[in-house]
């Protein structure tokens, strides 16, 4: 089943268009990983398809159903949007902030339902992050509050995550563990996310989108994607790729 | 420590029940608690006094509220935003030009007051914006700038209409001049500010996390604020039409109840009000007897308290920010 169609998308700013004629389906459950130089446009996407931008042309389907139809509380409800650095809200807890994603669902008319408490804390679960239920946000170091930032997403109960550069501030061992999780989370729902390290997206991501200047380069298996011309093509770097005997997915090795 | 949040309404409450008997009693003439409700004094001036003085509470709290809310910055208030002195031009327009009629069932004053209000609050909210974001700085500059005009406009009204002595006790803010027709005048704004602000908690709660995040969240931003800006407007207009200008409510009271249940406005909005209420009734309670029988008006006692406590806030701030 097709999770996400993109058709012909043109999208950007006011005075500039950064995503020029996109077109790509995602099939649902799988775990896309946008990649290419700054200004590519990948966040672009992402905060189009989150509603955060308007789409100039082109059409956006969420499982088959056309995106302009839907309600922005309807959108909140299938895609949830994980930016690239999320501020900690002062004073509240782990619990409280998962909870905030629970906005489209909330009753406005009670306090905070027991479904919308257990949602919540099946989100902090999934995202290992139970031993800081009840501590403050702020107190948080950069990676666990990148958890309890997808957890948040994840309490929204979408069909499409999307996440902006979710490792790029992280250390190593945050950067697996964070994939790690997500790869297990893909199994059911849909996740799009941008990277940097095209070797780390290359080990995780079921499939790769090359940009470069809003235009597809190659969109398909990493080891079709990571390709030496394709690289030379999207960040004229020269690089040799080879394929990792253990997990026999394709990387990288940049030469001089 | 863990505390049952709910339990805390109850608390509050019975607080509440307690400070007004207590301030039942106290006054120029104590009213021994066996006659108490035979007594003149009690229906007459002491009553309606301690009523409007919770009502009121419960607006400027819940006023305070919405607007940190909305411009994600705890400092707001609308007396520090100069609402309320945008407000009091308004009401004194009305009261100096003669223009005190009643329209459709309701006084022309709030109305007035309200429409001063929220021309002031829309002012501020615009200059202090730069770049989406509010900052401290702007929003406490602009609402200084807002608070002088309107201060020069009322001392024009005063001196026009020569009202001096009655526009002037009123502007210090105070609940001495009572009666039940103020409560009545207030009730409508309470009930819809409040319920409205009850059930747009969750719209504020998301915009905790910045605009973006709440429009992700199916937050109409847009919308939300206005509607909150008007809310906000239109109980500061009201409390300011019937008391004047009492500062530091809105600031105070959610700064202590966040710092024990949480920015969570679903909890933040109720204890709030009720905290509001507590605050405005004890505070009037001290000004009406620690000198008597000379009365401090309630904006004074405000204004003695509030202020340091404004400065605090403002210094930990900037602490915390480093």
């Amino acid at each position: 089943m097709k999770a996400l169609e993109v058709e012909n998308l043109i999208c950007g700013y006011k005075d500039k268009v950064v995503i020029k004629n996109l077109s790509f389906t995602v099939t649902a459950g799988e775990f896309v990983g946008i990649v290419g130089p700054n200004g590519s446009g990948k966040t672009t996407l992402l905060r189009t398809i989150s509603g955060l931008l308007p789409l100039t042309m082109g059409e956006i389907r969420l499982e088959g159903g056309n995106f302009k139809n839907l309600t922005r509380n309807e959108l909140a409800k299938t895609v949830a949007f994980v930016p690239q650095l999320m501020e900690p809200v002062e004073g509240f807890s782990v619990l409280d902030m998962v909870l905030l994603g629970r906005t489209p669902y909330v009753n406005r008319f009670s306090f905070e339902s027991a479904e919308d408490i257990q949602v919540a804390k099946w989100a902090i679960k999934e995202l290992q992050a139970e031993e800081f239920t009840d501590q403050d946000v702020t107190k948080l170091s950069g990676g666990e509050f990148q958890r309890v930032a997808i957890a948040r997403a994840l309490a929204q109960e979408p069909k499409i995550l999307l996440l902006d550069e979710p490792i790029s501030h992280l250390d190593l061992r945050y950067q697996v563990k964070i994939l790690k999780l997500l790869r297990k989370l893909r199994q059911q729902r849909t996740i799009v996310a941008t990277f940097h390290d095209l070797n780390m997206a290359s080990r995780f991501c079921q499939k790769l989108m090359l940009l470069k200047k809003g235009e597809i380069i190659a969109y398909g298996y990493p080891d079709e994607v990571l390709t030496a011309e394709n690289i030379w093509k999207a960040y004229r770097v020269k690089a040799q790729v080879k394929k990792n005997p253990r997990t026999k997915r394709a990387s990288l090795v940049f030469l001089p | 420590m863990k505390i049952n949040k709910k339990n805390i309404l109850y608390v509050l409450l019975l607080a509440l029940a307690l400070l007004s008997i207590v301030s039942m009693l106290l006054g120029p003439v104590f009213i021994s608690p066996k006659y108490l409700f035979q007594s003149e004094i009690l229906w007459q001036i002491r009553l309606p006094r301690i009523i409007l003085s919770a009502l009121v509470g419960i607006m400027l709290g819940i006023s305070g509220v919405i607007l940190q809310g909305i411009l994600r910055n705890p400092l707001a208030d609308p007396y520090i935003l100069g609402v309320s002195a945008g407000a009091g031009v308004g009401a004194a327009v009305a009261m100096g030009a003669g223009l005190n009629f009643v329209f459709l069932g309701m006084s022309s004053i709030p109305i007035l007051a309200f429409m001063f209000a929220l021309g002031a609050v829309l002012i501020v909210y615009k200059l202090a914006q730069v770049k989406g974001e509010t900052s401290t700085e702007t929003l406490i500059l602009a609402g200084i700038a807002v608070s002088a005009f309107s201060s020069a406009v009322l001392a024009l009204i005063i001196i026009i209409t020569g009202q001096l002595q009655s526009i002037y006790f009123w502007l210090l803010g105070s609940f001495s001049m009572a009666s039940y027709t103020d409560i009545f005048t207030l009730l409508p704004y309470l009930l819809v500010g409040s319920i409205f602000a009850f059930f747009y908690s969750k719209e504020l709660n998301a915009l905790l996390l910045g605009e973006e995040m709440a429009l992700t969240l199916g937050v109409d931003v847009e919308k939300v604020r206005l509607m909150m800006v008007i809310v906000a407007s239109l109980m500061t207009a009201a409390a300011v039409s019937v008391s004047g200008l009492i500062g530091f409510v809105g600031l105070i009271v959610p700064h202590f109840v966040r710092l024990f249940l949480g920015p969570n406005h679903k909890m933040l909005v109720p204890t709030s009000a009720l905290g509001g209420a507590i605050l405005m009734m004890g505070a009037d309670t001290l000004g009406r007897t620690l000198f008597s029988p000379i009365e401090v008006p309630i904006g004074v006692v405000m204004a003695l308290v509030g202020s340091p406590f404004f400065l605090y806030v403002l210094r930990r701030r900037y602490k915390a920010k480093r």
